[in-house]
């Protein structure tokens, strides 16, 4: 069984949260801005414009089987990264600017954003351990229907503990056993709420009242326990991004004018930010999970075609996925039980 | 027996089965086998038979031999063990001797035999017979009944073992010589499910073990406090109680130790693992939900009220140290002590189950840090910061390199965090300090609430955090100096400044140097709004008093602002004394001065008595006025009325003593002359004690 690393997967997460806590740093802390001729200023505003276009171009130029795929989910990361680096060198050289109202206003608020997204951070940091499970469970099906590659095992008396070249029926039960487990799992992702407990119980009533009245395979399905969220049971995906999405509004004529330009950065910073965070709710399982966000903006932003697009085309893959998996699990299901 | 069987029931694994004595004579076939296994085991002998028919002659004479050798042993070793007349050969076949049959059998398997291996190898009757034993085993273990009757045999669950063992190893032997679809597949079948089964059961054994048999601690705590009433064996009462985590018998964790040494050799690790990480994890949980630490998101954090959040420190602090130098260590020796032949899986299995526990506590740290600043969250945070600190050399010794590499990271990530908001906090304290511009007096030129708050703020600061707050300054102070918004001046600066005076200072001494003047400046202006001078004084004593007398009262806070500040205060305090002495009685004197009496040596009467009428005015006035004014420190009041006396006595005494003859006795002197130097005293000594009282109206 290989270690599992976590690291390499919540690596990407931590710094995310380190970057929204360093931005912060950078708010306290901001200074007398380095004078810059105005001339220079637009210019930074509008490369910045123009990379956060080009790098969601880039994201978007996918084909529909890769969206959500860990490597795209990993791609968009670094890209949000990026864009919030790029952010914090405009404030940084604004540095007056931004101290002043409504710049400071308008900070404040996307601090808080970035804030509700450490959350959303988090739990899908519980996700990625979710799906590692489920990973798990399905190698010990490949494990047992005789796929040698999957069990790289670490108990090295020179043991093949996979036999591959026999596929019995002790293989398919241990193979429907695990099966079983992750539809379970799965059945628990569809509504984390209440009464899974409830349904697990009946699960396993069911079983040992049926026909194999010595069969032990499936009596573990009492006993089937997810890991647990670090997020309280309350808190909703759904609701965070909501909360994100909260009050993002494309500033006024006047306020672009009096924060000379700065409120579009903060803007778009906000648009990506919500957008990320959606994007990852989408592709990772993670608490009462929902897309339901208002996402809006306004077609003259560069950047706005191509995340418009992607919105679109995750909703699509998210249902179709949705349906599919439904159908999946009641499958698993009612094969486990013949 | 679905009815029966309850998962809360404990194992049965360690309990056994009692009829296992009898097992011995015992060789009936089970009777609630399935009727599919039955058909199996029919049409598996049946291969058998035309297997033997086609079997070469020297495989044949081979497997007869080791039988014939095996017989009588068996006979005679059973015999001897049961101490019972030996059954007759055809009836005793026990799981004993088959399991010995399967045994040569296997070390016949492994040895290399070049051309039989490649001429197919012989599978001999007993290994029907063995598997019909082996199953009526499992039946007896996976049955309810068997868990019931409470009978401890640990010598059942070791032949148990064994015999999943066997099976294991009959299985992959078996199955990488013969197909499935060879001949020999329904054996192997057959085999692999019975395997298959024996898993599933430890599995389970497995997980009621890990989850059902831990001690349960407080009910044992009780007991050994009660049984030790010393008071020096109460720390060992609770060293016990910790030692206890993670609560398991030596009984069971060798049974664990076993099974899980079973499932993996039995190739299922996968699930021996998962069972191991998912129990963990949720009895890790539970544990700290019972020291009160809840999962509150960052967002609620920020939300959440300070009397709400404030109450949620003390559980994450002590769910932190309990994991740090208890529970952590604990896993890690389970985790070891289970999977005492896999090193790397015990330690793969400790990291990732204890690193996503201890990074959510670190989240609360955070979360933590990231709130809204106030000054009365400093304390907690230092708690926090102390928690956070102290808890690296734990991590250090408990998790393996590279993830305590991590961790450590981590931890003083969250700890820099919580050390620059405390820092901020500071901070924020001069801003709030500078900001109180109100113009209400204090009335009496008593001490100041802003001065009151502020030194016993930062005298329970240095009396609790001194050496933490120093340390917070030291390591994290550097960030701030580039913070030019919210401090005027930087700390080189500042120590610059005091360079001059004095010996170097410690970042934190140079903040708190810079908090104690500021406060002085800003008392400054407030004085001000006091029209009288001498009560501006009197404030500014007051409060300078206060400042001083608090820094005194204790040995850290003296530390910290050092001797030097303390003998400049000293010094400001006593220009402020000159000052209104001079301002209230130096005036009064100047009427008891010579100036105009005398004229040609002679006195002139009406300016002796106008000086006369002007100082009993001007004394009554003065004593008035400063007979409300406060001095709430007792050694200042005195010191100064002594102070007064000693100037005004003397020289009332004296002027008296030259000049009362010039007054006709009678009427005239008791007209100009109201004061005797002791009545002057004694009205000296009700100054300063804020009740307002006339002299005027005491002598009517």
């Amino acid at each position: 069984m290989p270690a599992t690393d976590y690291r390499g997967s919540s690596a990407p997460l931590t710094n995310i949260g380190r970057s929204f806590l360093s931005l912060r740093r950078d708010q306290v802390h901001a200074m007398e801005s380095p004078n810059h001729g105005s001339a220079s200023h637009e210019v930074e505003l509008e490369s910045f414009q123009r990379q956060v276009a080009d790098r969601f171009n880039d994201l978007a130029s996918v084909p529909s089987d890769e969206l959500l795929s860990l490597p795209w989910v990993r791609k968009l990361l670094d890209v949000f990264l990026c864009c919030q680096e790029e952010f914090r060198v405009i404030l940084f050289n604004n540095k007056a600017q931004v101290m002043k109202p409504p710049m400071d206003r308008l900070i404040a608020d996307f601090y808080e954003r970035t804030v509700k997204a450490l959350d959303v951070c988090n739990a899908i940091r519980d996700g990625i351990e979710q799906i590692k499970q489920w990973q798990k469970l399905l190698e010990i099906v490949l494990c047992a229907l005789g796929d040698s590659n999957v069990n790289t095992n670490t108990n090295n008396n020179g043991n093949n503990n996979c036999y591959p070249r026999t596929l019995g029926e002790g293989q398919f039960r241990r193979a429907k056993k695990a099966l079983i487990d992750l539809a379970i799992g799965m059945l628990y992702e569809k509504d984390s709420s209440q009464g899974l407990a409830h349904r697990n119980r009946s699960f396993g009533r069911n079983n040992n009242s049926g026909s194999h009245s010595k069969d032990h395979h499936h009596r573990s399905l009492g006993h089937f326990r997810s890991l647990s969220w670090s997020v309280s049971r309350s808190w909703s995906a759904a609701r965070q991004l909501q909360a994100i999405g909260n009050n993002l509004a494309v500033p006024r004529g006047n306020e672009v004018v009096t924060t000379n330009g700065l409120a579009m950065p903060v803007y778009t910073m906000g648009s990506v930010l919500l957008f990320v965070m959606w994007a990852l709710v989408a592709a990772i399982p993670c608490q009462d999970r929902g897309l339901q966000v208002h996402f809006y903006v306004p077609r003259q932003f560069s950047w706005a075609a191509p995340i418009l697009s992607l919105h679109e085309r995750i909703i699509e893959e998210f249902i179709k996925w949705r349906s599919v998996r439904g159908c999946w699990v009641i499958w698993l299901i009612l094969c486990s039980f013949r | 027996m679905e009815k029966d069987h309850q998962p809360e029931k404990s194992s049965s694994f360690n309990k056994g089965d009692d009829d296992h004595k009898n097992s011995g004579t015992d060789n009936t076939l089970p009777v609630t086998e399935s009727p599919e296994c039955s058909n199996e085991k029919k049409s598996a002998a049946a291969d058998i038979t035309e297997l033997e028919m086609e079997k070469s002659e020297e495989m044949k004479t081979g497997i007869t031999e080791i039988e014939v050798i095996e017989k009588p042993e068996e006979k005679e070793k059973d015999g001897g063990e049961l101490g019972e007349p030996t059954p007759p050969p055809e009836i005793k076949y026990t799981l004993e001797t088959a399991s010995e049959d399967i045994e040569r059998f296997l070390l016949n398997l492994s040895t290399p035999k070049d051309e039989e291996v490649e001429a197919g190898l012989e599978t001999p009757e007993f290994i029907e017979k063995y598997l019909d034993l082996v199953e009526e085993k499992i039946s007896k273990h996976e049955s309810p009944d068997t868990k019931v009757k409470g009978c401890q045999l640990p010598e059942d669950d070791a032949s148990f073992l064994k015999v999943v063992d066997q099976i294991s190893k009959l299985y992959k032997n078996l199955s990488s010589v013969f197909r499935l679809d060879s001949n020999q597949g329904p054996l192997i079948n057959r085999i692999g499910k019975i395997q298959q089964r024996a898993m599933s059961y430890l599995e389970d054994e497995f997980r009621s073990l890990l989850e059902e048999s831990r001690i349960v601690e407080p009910d044992q705590k009780q007991e050994v406090a009660d049984q030790c009433p010393l008071p020096g064996q109460d720390q060992s009462a609770e060293s016990n109680e910790e030692s206890n985590f993670p609560g398991y018998s030596q009984e069971v964790l060798a049974n664990l130790n076993k099974i899980a040494k079973e499932m993996i050799s039995g190739g299922h690790e996968s699930e021996c693992c998962e069972v191991y990480m998912i129990t963990r994890r949720n009895v890790i949980e539970e544990t700290l939900n019972k020291l009160g630490f809840e999962k509150i998101s960052i967002d609620e954090v920020q939300r959440m009220q300070w009397e709400a959040l404030e109450r949620e420190i003390p559980p994450w602090i002590k769910a932190f140290k309990q994991c740090a130098n208890v529970y952590f260590p604990g896993e890690r020796k389970l985790a070891e002590t289970i999977f005492s032949d896999y090193p790397s899986l015990s330690d793969s299995h400790f990291s990732n189950l204890t690193r996503g526990v201890f990074i959510q506590l670190l989240n609360f740290a955070e979360a933590v840090a990231i709130s809204k600043r106030s000054t009365e969250k400093l304390f907690k945070f230092l708690d926090m910061y102390e928690t956070l600190r102290d808890s690296l050399s734990a991590i250090d010794s408990v998790f393996p390199e590279e993830c305590a590499k991590e961790l450590r990271a981590e931890t003083t990530t969250a700890r820099c965090r919580i050390g620059e908001t405390a820092i901020c906090i500071f901070c924020d304290l001069e801003n709030s300090i500078k900001s109180d511009t109100g113009k209400t007096q204090v009335p009496g030129g008593a001490v100041h609430p802003l001065t009151r708050y502020t030194m016993n703020y930062l005298k329970y600061a240095c009396d609790e955090y001194k050496d933490t707050l120093e340390q917070v300054f030291k390591e994290h102070a550097k960030i701030e100096r580039a913070d030019s918004t919210s401090r005027p001046r930087n700390y080189e600066g500042d120590s610059e400044n005091y360079n001059d005076d004095e010996e170097n200072h410690s970042p934190f001494s140079g903040q708190l140097i810079r908090i104690m003047d500021l406060l002085d400046s800003i008392l400054e202006t407030k004085s001000k709004l006091y029209r009288d001078v001498p009560l501006s004084c009197i404030f500014m004593m007051n409060n300078g008093r206060y400042m001083l007398q608090k820094i005194r009262g204790s040995a850290e806070i003296h530390q910290v602002m050092g001797d030097t500040w303390c003998r400049k205060r000293s010094s400001d305090l006593r220009n402020y004394h000159k000052n209104y002495q001079r301002e209230t009685w130096t005036k009064l004197l100047g009427c008891l001065s010579n100036e105009g009496l005398s004229v040609n040596g002679k006195v002139v009467k009406p300016v002796l008595k106008e000086k006369f009428k002007s100082f009993n005015a001007m004394f009554d006035e003065i004593h008035k006025t400063q007979s409300s004014w406060v001095i709430s420190d007792k050694q200042l009041q005195s010191e100064l009325r002594v102070s007064i006396s000693a100037v005004v006595i003397p020289a009332y005494r004296s002027f008296l003593g030259r000049f009362s003859g010039y007054l006709d006795p009678g009427r005239q002197t008791e007209k100009y002359i109201k004061f005797q130097s002791e009545d002057i005293e004694t009205y000296i000594d009700e100054l300063f004690d804020g009740n307002p009282s006339s002299i005027a109206r005491r002598k009517t």
